[in-house]
C-alpha cells in the first residue's frame, strides 16, 4: 500500500461555465513512504492545486485520493482536520506564521490540536527550534525575524509535530540562494529521518535536489522521473488524458 | 487558555475599536440599570410619602340618601374604635378638611389646609406635638375654638414669638393656638406642614354643617387591617339601614400597593425599552466580528492547515465576542451604579442603587448577546476551506 495515491483526479473551477478551468485534468500519482519528491511546473500548471489536494486543504472535483489507503473524499471536516493535524505538515513560501504569537508558540500551536500538554509542547518546540538553530529567538514575535529565520521557524513547526508527511510549497521562493540551500538541507535531514517530503517548486535547480521529480503542465503530469527515467523526454511518456 | 489569551491580545491590539464595539453594550446596560433604579427610587419615594401620610388607615365613607334621616356615627365609631377594637386600633378621627386663610396681626397665610379632627387626629396622620398641647377630648365636647398649627403655618405667622396662647383668625373666626406640630417635611413644597387642626365639632361654625361623611380609622399594624375592616363591616351594617344610606370601606394600604404594582410594570416596560439598546449593541458586536473574521481569514487558513479543528476556530471568535460583550456589561454596571447614585440623589434625595439581581441579569444578558451575535461570524470563519482562507492577504 502506497502512502499517497491519486487516481485520475480532476480539480475543475467554474465547471460548465464559459471560463471553466481544469486545474488538474485527470492526474494519477503514487508516492511511497520515505520518498523525497519534487513537483515541478510553471505557474498555472496545477502544481499548487495538486499540493492543496495532497495536503487535504482542498478536495478534488472528481477522482479518488487515498492517504494511507483511506479515501480522503469520504472524510468529514473533523476527520480532515485530524488528518492535517497528525499526518501532514506544511512549509509555505510566505512562511504562514501567526504574527501575534511568539516564535515558540507558533511552533507549539499544531501540538495544541494534538492535545499534547503544555510542558511537552514547549519542550518539543524548543527542541525543534534548536535543530534549526533559531532557539535564541524563541521568545520573539515572527515579525522581528528575517525571512530565512521565519522559514526555519516554519520548518521547526513542521518538525515538532512529527508528522510523517511534509509538504513544502516554494519554501525557498522568498529566500536568497544561500538561505534557500540551508532550508533544503534541513528538509533533506528530515527525509533522512524517515519523513516523506513533497516539494513544490518552479525552479529546476531546486527540483534537482529531490530523489524524484514530477513535472506538471496544464493540469497533467507530463513527466515522472521514477517511471520515465531522467533522460526520457517528458512529453513522450505523459499521462495525458482527455477531459 | 490559549484561545483566551489570543482573544485578549486581539482586543487590546485594537483598543479604540474594541471600545467602540463595547459602547453599544455599555450604553444598553447602563440604561437598563439606571432606569430600573430610578423607578425603584421613585417607588421608595412614594412609599416614604405614604408612610408620612400614615399607613394602615381604613377610611369609612358614609353616603346618606335622605339627610333628614341620617344619624351621626362619628361618636359611636370613635367609641367603638377606642373600646371594642382598642387592641387593633390606634385612633379614630373624622376625615374632614377645608382650605382657609389664617391671619395673625398683619400676616396672612393663604390656603392653609384646616383639618377638622378628633383628639386622635395627630396619631392618625403621623403628626408629633412640638410644643403646647394637642386637641383634647373636652375640646371636642365643648366645641372649643382652639387649634394646633403645623410647622409651616406656625413659622410663617409667628417668626419671632411663641404662638401658644395667641389668638389667630381662621376663616373669620378667632381660634386660640394651643400647640404646634413638628415639621413632617413631606409632599410637594412642605404641603404637609402647611396646615392646622381644629376640633371637628366646630364644623357647625366653620363649615355651617354638622355632617361627617368620612372617618379614618388608624390600625396599629398592617396585619390587623383585614380584621378591622371585617369588624367595621358588620358594625356598620347593623347601624345603617340600606334604604337610608350606604357605607364603603377603603384600605389605605391598597393605594400604596397599587402604586407599587404600577411602578413595577413601568420598570419592566422601561427596562425592556432599554434592552433594545443592548440588542443594538449586540448587532454592533456581530458587525465588528465579521470584520475581524475577514481581517483574519489568513490566520484562520494557517490554523486550519496545521490541523485546527472547527470548534477551535469557533471557540476563538466566540471567546472574543463574549469577552467584548461581558467587558461592556461590566463597564455598564459600574456606570449604571455611578449614574444611579448621582441621579437618585438629585431627583429623590435618596441613595438609589440598582439591585444585585438586575445587575447580574444585565451582565448575563450582555454576555449572552455577545455569544449569540458572535455565533454567525464564528461559524462563517470556521467553515472556510483552508485553501481559500490561505489565499487571502
Amino acid at each position: 500500500m502506497s502512502l499517497i495515491e491519486l487516481k485520475n483526479v480532476y480539480k475543475i473551477y467554474n465547471e460548465g461555465q464559459e471560463n471553466q478551468v481544469n486545474a488538474l485534468d485527470g492526474v494519477s500519482l503514487t508516492i511511497d513512504r520515505g520518498e523525497f519528491v519534487a513537483v515541478i511546473g510553471a505557474s498555472g500548471s496545477g502544481k499548487s492545486t495538486m499540493m492543496n489536494i495532497l495536503g487535504c486543504l482542498d478536495i478534488p472535483s472528481r477522482g479518488a485520493y487515498l492517504l494511507d489507503g483511506q479515501p480522503v473524499g469520504e472524510k468529514s471536516q473533523k476527520e480532515l482536520s485530524e488528518l492535517r493535524s497528525r499526518r501532514i505538515s506544511f512549509i509555505f513560501q510566505g512562511y504562514n506564521l501567526i504574527p501575534s504569537l511568539r516564535v515558540w508558540e507558533n511552533v507549539a500551536l499544531p501540538m495544541t490540536y494534538q492535545h499534547i500538554p503544555l510542558q511537552e509542547r514547549r519542550e518539543r518546540a524548543l527542541e525543534a527550534l534548536r535543530a534549526v538553530e533559531i532557539a535564541a529567538k524563541a521568545e520573539n514575535k515572527p515579525g522581528q525575524l528575517s525571512g530565512g529565520q521565519q522559514q526555519r521557524v516554519a520548518i521547526a513547526r513542521a518538525m515538532a509535530t512529527r508528522s510523517p508527511i511534509l509538504m513544502a510549497d516554494e519554501p525557498t521562493g522568498a529566500l536568497d540562494s544561500q538561505t534557500g540551500r540551508q532550508v533544503l538541507e534541513l528538509m533533506r535531514e528530515l527525509n533522512a529521518q524517515g519523513t516523506t517530503v513533497i516539494l513544490i517548486t518552479h525552479d529546476n535547480s531546486i527540483a534537482a535536489q529531490a530523489d524524484r521529480t514530477v513535472r506538471v503542465m496544464d493540469g497533467h503530469i507530463v513527466h515522472d522521473s521514477l517511471r520515465d527515467g531522467i533522460l526520457v523526454p517528458a512529453e513522450a511518456r505523459s499521462e495525458v488524458r482527455a477531459s | 487558555m490559549n484561545a483566551l489569551r489570543m482573544a485578549l491580545d486581539s482586543i487590546t491590539e485594537k483598543k479604540g475599536r474594541s471600545f467602540l464595539t463595547m459602547l453599544g453594550i455599555i450604553i444598553g446596560v447602563t440604561a437598563v440599570l439606571v432606569l430600573v433604579a430610578m423607578v425603584t427610587g421613585y417607588n421608595s419615594d412614594m412609599t416614604a410619602y405614604y408612610e408620612k401620610l400614615g399607613v394602615n388607615k381604613v377610611t369609612v365613607k358614609l353616603t346618606w340618601y335622605d339627610s333628614s334621616r341620617s344619624t351621626d356615627l362619628t361618636t359611636p365609631l370613635y367609641e367603638y374604635g377606642n373600646g371594642e377594637l382598642a387592641q387593633m386600633v390606634d385612633g379614630v378621627t373624622p376625615d374632614l378638611s377645608t382650605q382657609l386663610p389664617i391671619q395673625y396681626g398683619g400676616k396672612t397665610v393663604d390656603d392653609t389646609v384646616v383639618y377638622l379632627g378628633s383628639d386622635q387626629y395627630s396619631i392618625c396622620s403621623n403628626y408629633i406635638l412640638e410644643s403646647g398641647r394637642d386637641i383634647l377630648p373636652q375640646d371636642i365636647e365643648n366645641r372649643s375654638m382652639v387649634c394646633v398649627l403645623g410647622s409651616y403655618a406656625a413659622d410663617d405667622l409667628f417668626p419671632y414669638t411663641d404662638p401658644i396662647g395667641k389668638t389667630v383668625t381662621i376663616g373669620g373666626f378667632p381660634f386660640l393656638v394651643v400647640g404646634t406640630y413638628y415639621q413632617k417635611d413631606g409632599g410637594v413644597e412642605d404641603s404637609m406642614d402647611h396646615m392646622a387642626v381644629v376640633p371637628y365639632t366646630v364644623n357647625r361654625t366653620l363649615l355651617r354643617s354638622d355632617r361627617v361623611d368620612s372617618v379614618t380609622v388608624k390600625v396599629n399594624s398592617s396585619k390587623n387591617v383585614e380584621g378591622v375592616i371585617s369588624r367595621l363591616e358588620l358594625w356598620l351594617a347593623d347601624r345603617i339601614d340600606s334604604s337610608v344610606g350606604e357605607y364603603s370601606l377603603a384600605d389605605g394600604n391598597s393605594a400604596m400597593a397599587e402604586s407599587n404594582d404600577e411602578m413595577t410594570s413601568l420598570s419592566v416596560v422601561l427596562g425592556g425599552i432599554a434592552s433594545i439598546a443592548l440588542l443594538v449593541g449586540g448587532i454592533g458586536i456581530m458587525n465588528i466580528m465579521l470584520v475581524t473574521v475577514t481581517e483574519r481569514t489568513r490566520e484562520i487558513g494557517i490554523k486550519k492547515s496545521i490541523g485546527a479543528p472547527r470548534r477551535e476556530i469557533v471557540g476563538q471568535f466566540l471567546m472574543e465576542a463574549g469577552i467584548l460583550s461581558s467587558l461592556g456589561g461590566l463597564v455598564g454596571i459600574v456606570l449604571g451604579f455611578g449614574l444611579s447614585l448621582v441621579l437618585g440623589k438629585a431627583m429623590y434625595g435618596l441613595i438609589v442603587l440598582p439591585g444585585v439581581g438586575i445587575s447580574l441579569g444585565a451582565f448575563a444578558f450582555s454576555l449572552a448577546i455577545g455569544v449569540i451575535f458572535g455565533i454567525y461570524p464564528a461559524v462563517k470563519a470556521s467553515s472556510l476551506q483552508p485553501v481559500d482562507a490561505l489565499r487571502a492577504d
